[in-house]
């Protein structure tokens, strides 16, 4: 009796441990690999260009074989915050981890290195590093630039003989979508628009810095703002209008799948308020369609009608707690992707990215919501990002979720506008 | 002597590994997230923790978004517990009965709870909100129209997703506890002359009351602490009216940063599940019969 139960304890005993050694061993293995290489470990959240920029990882790992890049990929929005926190908290801090803003660059201080020194800060664009540069050093590197605005079908504008360049203001915009709508039925078309209600960052950050970016001068100015004036509020208002009352409804339980993927590239719709990023998405569907499109402004009623928002959606930071030979390493990295001539390659072609810095031949930008928006931008046109700037959560959360419910009719816009204003001087109290 | 030392050993290794681990991965995390429930604090691991002693549980009070997403996540459990324990015991009536296809329903109606909650949230968006309005064209019937894009679909979304997913659970448990009654119990009732209502409120559900007990309780704690239902299916819109508990507090912590506040409503969540289970747990006992 006894002897089985002893044999029954070592069994288990035994069975528990295996687990211990083995993950024992596999550390064990990449720490001898580790003691001849620096590790530098990246976590970021562009989940789209994942595949591309690990084979670039792997380009300069060749180039540089005592450095070893691992790279870990988070899905953007608030999940890469909070699994960012968790990171830090476990004690595996990332060498280079990604920040968006002014409240961003404040939160994580303490772990930023200031990069003033590198060849690629010099080389980037006026304005693209003032969300990140506090006290006169830079603490973080722009992934791109992008841009958003409205995505229209080429085909369809001739059709219903409406010139997109001529769309220039408010009352213009709201014509051509008239007649878009008179037409309906020749166009194949369900409705205008197809307006993501469900989607509050669509709504609450894009939609919402088109018409606050003619208020604040640029991120910093949101940043610091106590309070929000809501300048173009009608402009603003017609803006949520235009797009729910003439586009597929429900509007309050379209998503950005059925957004981009279904309706736009379906041609069930002429017109999304999208940016370039939403490029591979349509190409995936219908490639024929996402050669044929481009952007049209959001243009704001007694404010200016002609421009599309440009910005950086994301920096590189690098954690400047780890080794000295770490952080060199990591600066040594970003610095490579941006300027040399391998990494500018990838950046252009294999990333499509429209570049952030300068010295980069953007005759090769291929598809054409980038090139429409290295127009607008050469041309002058664009206005800010400034939306990284509110109050943490208040773009989704308060505005984004009020404008759901104003377009459910359960609030009226000047509660909306009261609503939302009390909320930001309560968070920059 | 030396017998029972050994025993204790024995017992020891046994269970001293699963109370080790027991021990960090709940208990410690617990005591530490109650501490964590008095400070302001945004959760990066350098940044100030602040002690604000009971101001976060003063401001919830008055947090008008958790307020309601309690209320509306109490809603939506009593809904789901009644709806799931009702349907679940029907089938598992129907089931037990001498039928040929008897075991095949079984694996039929127990599959929805096979599949994980997130995928089978995504799913249903689908069907309710796709199908079902291919179904309104069709069929030209409104209330197929709009579903999820009013608090109402959204409500009774989650239910029906609910009770598609864990009926078949329940059902389970309520045949093994119908196969448990003698059968001699049920004849006699026969011979004396009872009917098909009068034995099952008379005989089958007091012996059945056990299994009462434990469903309830697993569907109420349950239903108390969705989250990845409610992120698929709805992710608390439209404009956070279907927004629960579970999500109001990770909202809290990782949309808004705010760790403290999320903590203060972590521990009175906890207080609330842990109250309303025992609470239940003891008034169905006192309900069961031994035979």
């Amino acid at each position: 009796m006894s002897s089985k139960k002893s044999i029954a304890l070592l069994i288990a005993l035994i069975v528990m441990c295996v687990p211990a050694l083995w993950a024992g061993g596999a550390q064990e293995s990449s720490e001898s690999d580790a003691g001849e290489k620096v590790k530098v470990d990246i976590f970021q959240f562009k989940v789209e260009f994942k595949d591309q920029f690990t084979q670039l990882a792997e380009e300069y790992m060749k180039e540089n074989p005592n450095v070893d890049l691992s790279i870990k990929t988070v899905g953007g929005g608030d999940d890469y915050g909070a699994a960012l926190r968790s990171r830090f908290a476990s004690g595996e801090e990332p060498a280079i981890f990604n920040v968006g803003g002014p409240q961003d660059v404040a939160d994580w201080k303490q772990y930023l290195a200031p990069l003033n020194e590198l060849d690629v800060t010099e080389k980037a664009f006026d304005g693209v590093l003032g969300g990140v540069t506090m006290e006169g050093k830079v603490y973080g590197l722009p992934y791109n630039q992008e841009g958003y605005g409205l995505i229209y079908n080429k085909a369809m504008f001739e059709k219903a003989g409406i010139d997109p360049a001529g769309i220039t203001s408010y009352t213009k915009l709201e014509a051509a979508v008239k007649k878009l709508d008179s037409m309906k039925g020749e166009l194949g078309i369900e409705a205008v628009f197809a307006f993501p209600a469900k989607e509050t960052w669509v709504t609450g950050l894009h939609l919402s810095n088109a018409v606050l970016s003619q208020e604040f001068d640029n991120v910093n100015d949101a940043f610091n703002a106590k309070t929000v004036e809501y300048k173009y509020s009608e402009g603003f208002k017609k803006l949520v209008d235009l797009q729910n009352d003439y586009s597929v409804q429900p509007t309050l339980s379209l998503d950005y799948s059925r957004q981009v993927e279904q309706l736009f590239s379906g041609e069930k719709v002429a017109l999304i308020q999208q940016g370039n990023w939403a490029y591979g998405s349509i190409a995936g569907v219908n490639e024929e369609l996402a050669s044929n499109i481009g952007f049209i402004p959001l243009s704001v009623e007694g404010g200016i009608g002609d421009r599309i928002p440009v910005g950086v959606p994301m920096y590189w930071g690098v954690n400047k707690q780890l080794d000295a030979e770490v952080v060199e390493a990591a600066k040594n990295f970003l610095n490579w992707m941006y300027t040399s001539e391998t990494g500018k390659q990838y950046v252009l072609e294999e990333f499509k990215f429209i570049p952030a810095y300068k010295g980069y031949d953007v005759s090769k930008v291929s598809d054409p919501l980038a090139r429409d928006i290295l127009d607008f931008s050469a041309r002058g046109k664009t206005l800010p990002w400034v939306f990284m700037g509110y109050p943490t959560g208040w773009g989704q959360n308060v505005l984004g979720v009020d404008i759901q419910k104003y377009v459910a009719d359960k609030m009226s816009w000047d509660e909306l506008t009261a609503h939302t204003t009390e909320e930001w001087e309560k968070a920059r109290q | 002597m030396q017998e029972s030392i050994k025993r204790r050993l024995l017992f020891w290794a046994f269970v001293g590994p699963l109370v080790f681990a027991f021990f960090v991965v709940v208990v410690v995390p617990f005591l530490w997230g109650i501490y964590y429930s008095f400070t302001e604090w945004n959760g990066i691991v350098r940044s100030q923790v602040e002690w604000v002693g009971l101001q976060n549980y003063i401001d919830l009070f008055e947090d008008e978004q958790f307020i309601y997403s309690f209320w509306f996540t109490a809603r939506f459990a009593v809904v789901s517990v009644i709806l799931i324990n009702g349907i679940g015991f029907a089938l598992a009536l129907l089931v037990t009965q001498p039928l040929r296809t008897s075991h095949a329903l079984r694996t039929v109606f127990f599959m929805p709870n096979l599949i994980g909650g997130l995928i089978l949230g995504f799913v249903w968006q689908f069907i309710f909100i796709q199908v079902f309005s291919s179904l309104a064209d069709l069929l030209n019937l409104e209330f197929f129209r709009g579903w999820l894009a009013t608090p109402e679909t959204g409500f009774w979304g989650l239910v029906i997703l609910m009770t598609w997913q864990m009926a078949g659970y329940t059902m389970v448990i309520y045949i093994a506890a119908l196969q448990s009654i003698p059968s001699d119990l049920l004849e006699a009732a026969e011979i004396d002359g009872s009917t098909l209502w009068s034995k099952t409120r008379h005989i089958i559900i007091p012996l059945v009351a056990p299994a009462f007990t434990i469903n309830m309780f697993l569907m109420l704690s349950n239903s108390f602490k969705l989250y990845d239902q409610n992120l698929s299916l709805t992710n608390g819109g439209p404009f956070n009216s279907t927004q629960m508990l579970a999500m109001n507090i990770y909202n809290t912590a990782f949309q808004f940063d705010e760790m403290g506040s999320a903590q203060a409503k972590a521990v009175i969540f906890f207080l609330v599940v842990a109250v309303v289970s025992i609470i239940q747990v003891r008034m169905n006992k006192k309900r069961e019969v031994e035979y």
